[in-house]
């Protein structure tokens, strides 16, 4: 007896345990998600979720029993609502609301008693979860995601039944979700990408990638960085890598040390939002196709190789042209983003230089320089040709010992004379900064354009060519204009480092040794041992094919993959399509319920026929548990008139008959099982009948 | 038509037994599962009467043995004994040799007997002198005995009381079928009891008792028995297979003479405490729970809960 009373708090303590295992995952689960949140969730709200945490691990090892009073917690409460609306005033709706709800789960861990209690975290964690792919989408992410899914739903399933060991829990947790996972998959496809009904609230993060201006030396941070800007995905063969010249952003602003975006052109394109129109470029000669994914910059500049125009109805709509000839997207990219273009790299930059263009192109800061001012003149005296000018300037580079560095001497006072005659070492945005200085001090309209150059090119025999472009393929170079060529481009560095254009920024700085020499542990650093390198270029193509076809999948590839299934797209091939779909997945339910349902089937006859008990008992008139049909139908007409029991008497009949007779003797006579029922049923409305008039 | 020569059997042995048509109807039962009786009572309840009735009725060859404590395997199974004439053995059979056999106060010999008796039930042949003689087809034991607590008996053990089908008991009759038995029978009522059928007849009664339906509830339903009583702590010896085989073929013969077809969970009720009360035995020392040990099982188990 002792013995048993012991085994059964023992029963007990494992249930209860195996309750606290529940809450203790949903404290682990709460800690995640906010950590991966890390950048946008205020450190004092990580602080509380982390104390959260503790208490349900001291409450777990029996270190401390008690919770919270509801009196502390409602005072925490109102402090963190008070502190919150604070830092949220200035941060935004979406900030506000993911700290917001991560606070209520840190104060709802806290004070979790009931099963109500543990209903609602979970709720709120999975919601909680699924904010978490508006900041962070990348293949991994998704997985840590999926992975807190799961331990969400196997805290679920610990708490309702915690006699069953966690194992066996995970067990039917893992294969409830792959039984899932088909016909999640088949929703993804199928189901219509509909357009957000409002706004995804955007994370305001700080910007990266490319900056508005550009200082001499900016560049030298963005090439330390292996980061990922942006991938390509051509349709035919790219065109070779000394054409790849990545336009982004155009400067026209310079004040003698930076260059920047003009203030004109800001408000041009302000204007151009606003009126929704279009700047169009004159398009000739060949175009190639292809498709890019830009990663987010939270900036709205778009990539595009030379002239070109957004290649599909979905990109042209939200991609806007401007008259630098440059696409910039009307949000900024706070997602990765996808769109299609088409590059004439023919065609002429040629449109009519303004009077207003002309002035921006050609201003100068006022003083400073003063070497450069006179090297100028004096070049400009003898060259009076704006081309044999130009190859003069450029004949400077050559003609002089020029190194391309990416540690360059910080030049504070006149930089371009410094660089020019002193130094004489630096990268693309020192030799395009002088550059485009010198020909507008010649009177010759130039710029500067930052964006990337080159990329590293994956061909996978039977897929379409696609190249990888990182932080570290940023350049800045020239553009000139000349009244019958228009804008064209001038790159110094190519110059000096003919290198750098032409096998990138890695093998341009073998010899210097300054290659990403910030980060030593980068992948990309190491391309010489070729297993690693493998691997990069693995985890760079299974994140291609993420972003492409996960993240990228839009209305249109759907259409795409309907095309594809189905050749033309008429409405009956659609209608056809959709009801072959909700087919399918109701017979694989079907075939899924079909042996539930058999069972359920057979056990008709039992559940009538404990119908017909239950009005008894309703009565007062109980079988006792060991009776058997025949035996209590006999008790029946013993206690009650005929009336009563003769229906009963065809209803145990008919059970014993259904259940207990040779269903292989199927004599011309017997009733079918589907006949039998009814009768039951109508004999069963006649006892209830029956024994309400009783 | 051979259900009325059934019900006819029934009805002339109640004659003789009068009041005792539930224990006539189970002995019935268990010939026709082709099984071994155990009759326990007290002396002059009519154990004798009954076997002797149910021989006479169903027409089977009838032989009756007297265990005493001096019995002798040879004195039931048989001797060689050398023919001067011929010059050889030649066999005699013992009373075992018929198709019906009273072995009657079978706890009185001594276990050497016993067993003979109880090796020849199980193998339905008779191994003497290293020659194999088959007993007659069909063949049946009936024994009887006392309760085991009287003196001067050699009780069964288990593995020889599983050998027995049934084990039934007759107890008192009522007063008004005492009565009644005092009015009619004061003399041999037993030669007024006719034949109802032959051998052949019998035999397919037998066969015919073996084809009755059960379903997969109704197996379920025993094995579910059969399964508490090995889970449970309330019994020493649970039902072995060769249990769970008995009550499903006495249950079948039992329907079969209710006049039905399919097995219901009332036929396994009706039989099992005649067929599983001498196969268990209580956990516990107390032998007043003893009596009630089928009955502990049978309310343990919902016969309608899937």
């Amino acid at each position: 007896m002792f013995k048993r009373l012991k085994q059964k708090s023992n029963d007990q303590g494992t249930a209860q345990s195996s309750r606290n295992i529940a809450l203790l995952l949903l404290a682990a689960t709460l800690v995640f998600v906010s950590f991966s949140l890390f950048s946008s969730v205020l450190t004092w709200i990580l602080l509380l979720v982390a104390c959260g945490a503790v208490i349900r691990g001291a409450i777990y090892y029996n270190y401390y029993k008690h919770l919270p009073s509801i009196r502390t917690l409602n005072l925490l409460a109102l402090l963190s609502i008070l502190g919150l609306i604070y830092s949220a005033l200035s941060a935004g709706l979406l900030f506000g609301m993911v700290n917001l709800l991560i606070l209520a789960c840190a104060l709802k861990l806290m004070q979790m008693r009931s099963q109500k209690d543990v209903y609602q975290l979970v709720i709120s964690l999975f919601f909680l979860i699924g904010c978490g792919f508006i900041f962070n989408q990348s293949i991994g992410f998704s997985l840590f995601y999926a992975l807190l899914c799961l331990t969400l739903l196997l805290s679920l399933a610990c708490y309702h039944a915690p006699s069953i060991r966690i194992q066996k829990q995970l067990k039917t947790i893992s294969i409830l979700s792959l039984q899932a996972l088909p016909i999640g998959l088949l929703m993804f496809l199928v189901l219509p990408q509909l357009s957000p009904l409002w706004h995804t609230p955007k994370a305001d993060g700080a910007q990266t990638g490319l900056s508005e201006q550009i200082t001499p030396g900016d560049i030298a941070r963005l090439s330390q960085s292996s980061e990922l800007a942006f991938r390509a995905t051509f349709e035919d063969t790219p065109p070779v890598i000394q054409q790849l010249y990545w336009r982004a952003i155009v400067m026209e602003d310079f004040d003698g040390k930076t260059w920047k975006v003009h203030g004109y052109r800001k408000k041009m394109r302000e204007l151009q939002l606003k009126i929704k129109q279009q700047f169009k470029p004159i398009l000739t000669g060949s175009f190639f196709n292809y498709e890019v994914i830009a990663e987010p910059t939270y900036q709205p500049w778009l990539y595009a190789l030379d002239i070109a125009v957004p290649a599909d109805p979905k990109s042209s709509r939200n991609i806007m042209q401007s008259s630098d000839f440059l696409l910039f997207s009307q949000q900024p990219l706070a997602n990765k983003y996808q769109y299609a273009v088409r590059s004439y790299p023919k065609a002429l930059a040629s449109q009519t230089l303004s009077v207003t263009d002309k002035k921006i192109n050609l201003s100068l800061p006022a003083n400073g320089n003063n070497r450069t001012r006179e090297w100028v003149n004096k070049l400009r005296a003898q060259f009076r040709n704006n081309n044999d000018f130009v190859d003069a300037v450029l004949r400077h580079f050559v003609d002089n010992p020029f190194v391309y560095t990416l540690r360059p001497e910080i030049m504070l006072v006149d930089p371009v004379d410094r660089f020019l005659f002193d130094n004489q070492a630096g990268f693309c945005s020192h030799y395009a900064s002088a550059l485009a200085y010198a020909l507008r001090l010649g009177g010759i309209p130039a710029r500067i354009v930052t964006g990337y150059q080159g990329g590293e090119l994956v061909k996978n025999p039977g897929e379409s060519p696609y190249m990888s472009i990182y932080q570290y393929d940023a350049h800045a170079w020239v553009e000139t204009w000349g009244d019958k060529t228009g804008w064209q481009r001038i790159d110094p560095t190519a110059l000096v480092s003919p290198d750098r254009i032409e096998f990138g920024l890695r093998q341009a700085m073998q010899e210097e040794g300054s290659f990403l020499a910030d980060s030593p542990f980068a992948l990309a650093r190491l391309t010489n041992i070729a297993w690693l390198n493998n691997i990069r270029l693995f985890l760079a193509d299974l994140d291609y094919n993420w972003s492409r076809w996960v993240l990228g999948f839009n209305s249109e590839k759907q259409r795409d993959l309907f095309k594809s299934l189905l050749g033309k797209l008429t409405p009956e091939r659609l209608s056809m399509l959709g009801l072959g779909i909700v087919v399918t997945i109701a017979m694989l339910l079907g075939l899924f319920f079909l042996p539930h349902w058999l069972q359920n089937r057979v056990a008709t006859t039992q559940r009538l026929y404990l119908k017909a008990l239950s009005a008894f008992e309703k009565e007062g008139t109980q079988r006792a548990t060991w009776q058997g049909p025949s035996a209590f139908n006999q008790q029946i007409n013993e206690q009650y008139p005929t009336k009563v029991s003769d229906p009963f008497t065809h209803i145990t009949q008919l059970y014993l008959r259904l259940t207990y007779q040779n269903k292989l003797d199927t004599d011309s006579s017997i009733l079918s099982v589907k006949q039998c029922h009814r009768m039951m049923r109508r004999y069963l409305a006649l006892l209830k009948s029956e024994l309400l008039k009783n | 038509m051979l259900h009325n020569k059934l019900a006819m059997a029934i009805e002339q042995s109640c004659q003789v037994l009068i009041g005792k048509q539930q224990q006539v109807k189970l002995a019935l039962t268990c010939l026709l599962a082709n099984g071994h009786l155990l009759i326990e009572d007290l002396p002059g309840m009519g154990k004798t009467t009954l076997s002797h009735t149910l021989a006479k009725v169903l027409g089977l060859e009838y032989s009756r043995i007297q265990f005493t404590s001096d019995l002798l395997p040879a004195d039931m199974l048989g001797i060689n004994i050398f023919d001067n004439n011929e010059q050889t053995f030649r066999f005699h059979p013992g009373p075992i040799f018929n198709q019906l056999v009273l072995a009657d106060e079978i706890n009185r010999a001594s276990p050497k007997t016993q067993s003979a008796l109880l090796e020849a039930m199980e193998e339905r042949q008779v191994s003497l002198d290293g020659e194999t003689r088959p007993l007659p087809s069909p063949f049946f034991v009936i024994g009887t005995q006392n309760p085991s607590h009287q003196s001067g008996t050699y009780p069964l053990p288990e593995s020889q009381l599983d050998r027995f089908l049934m084990r039934i008991q007759l107890g008192y009759p009522d007063k008004e079928a005492e009565k009644s038995m005092l009015k009619t029978q004061m003399g041999n009522v037993q030669h007024a009891v006719e034949t109802v059928m032959d051998i052949a007849e019998f035999i397919e009664l037998q066969n015919k008792a073996n084809q009755v339906h059960a379903s997969d509830e109704l197996l379920n339903y025993i094995l579910r028995l059969v399964t508490f009583s090995r889970e449970s702590n309330q019994f020493a010896n649970p039902l072995s297979p060769r249990a769970t085989k008995a009550l499903l073929s006495s249950a079948k013969a039992w329907a079969f003479i209710n006049n039905r077809d399919f097995l219901i969970p009332e036929d396994v009720q009706a039989i099992l405490p005649a067929v599983a009360e001498h196969r268990l035995r209580s956990a516990s020392s107390d032998f007043s729970a003893q009596g009630s040990l089928s009955k502990l099982l049978l309310e343990a188990i919902d016969p309608i809960a899937a």
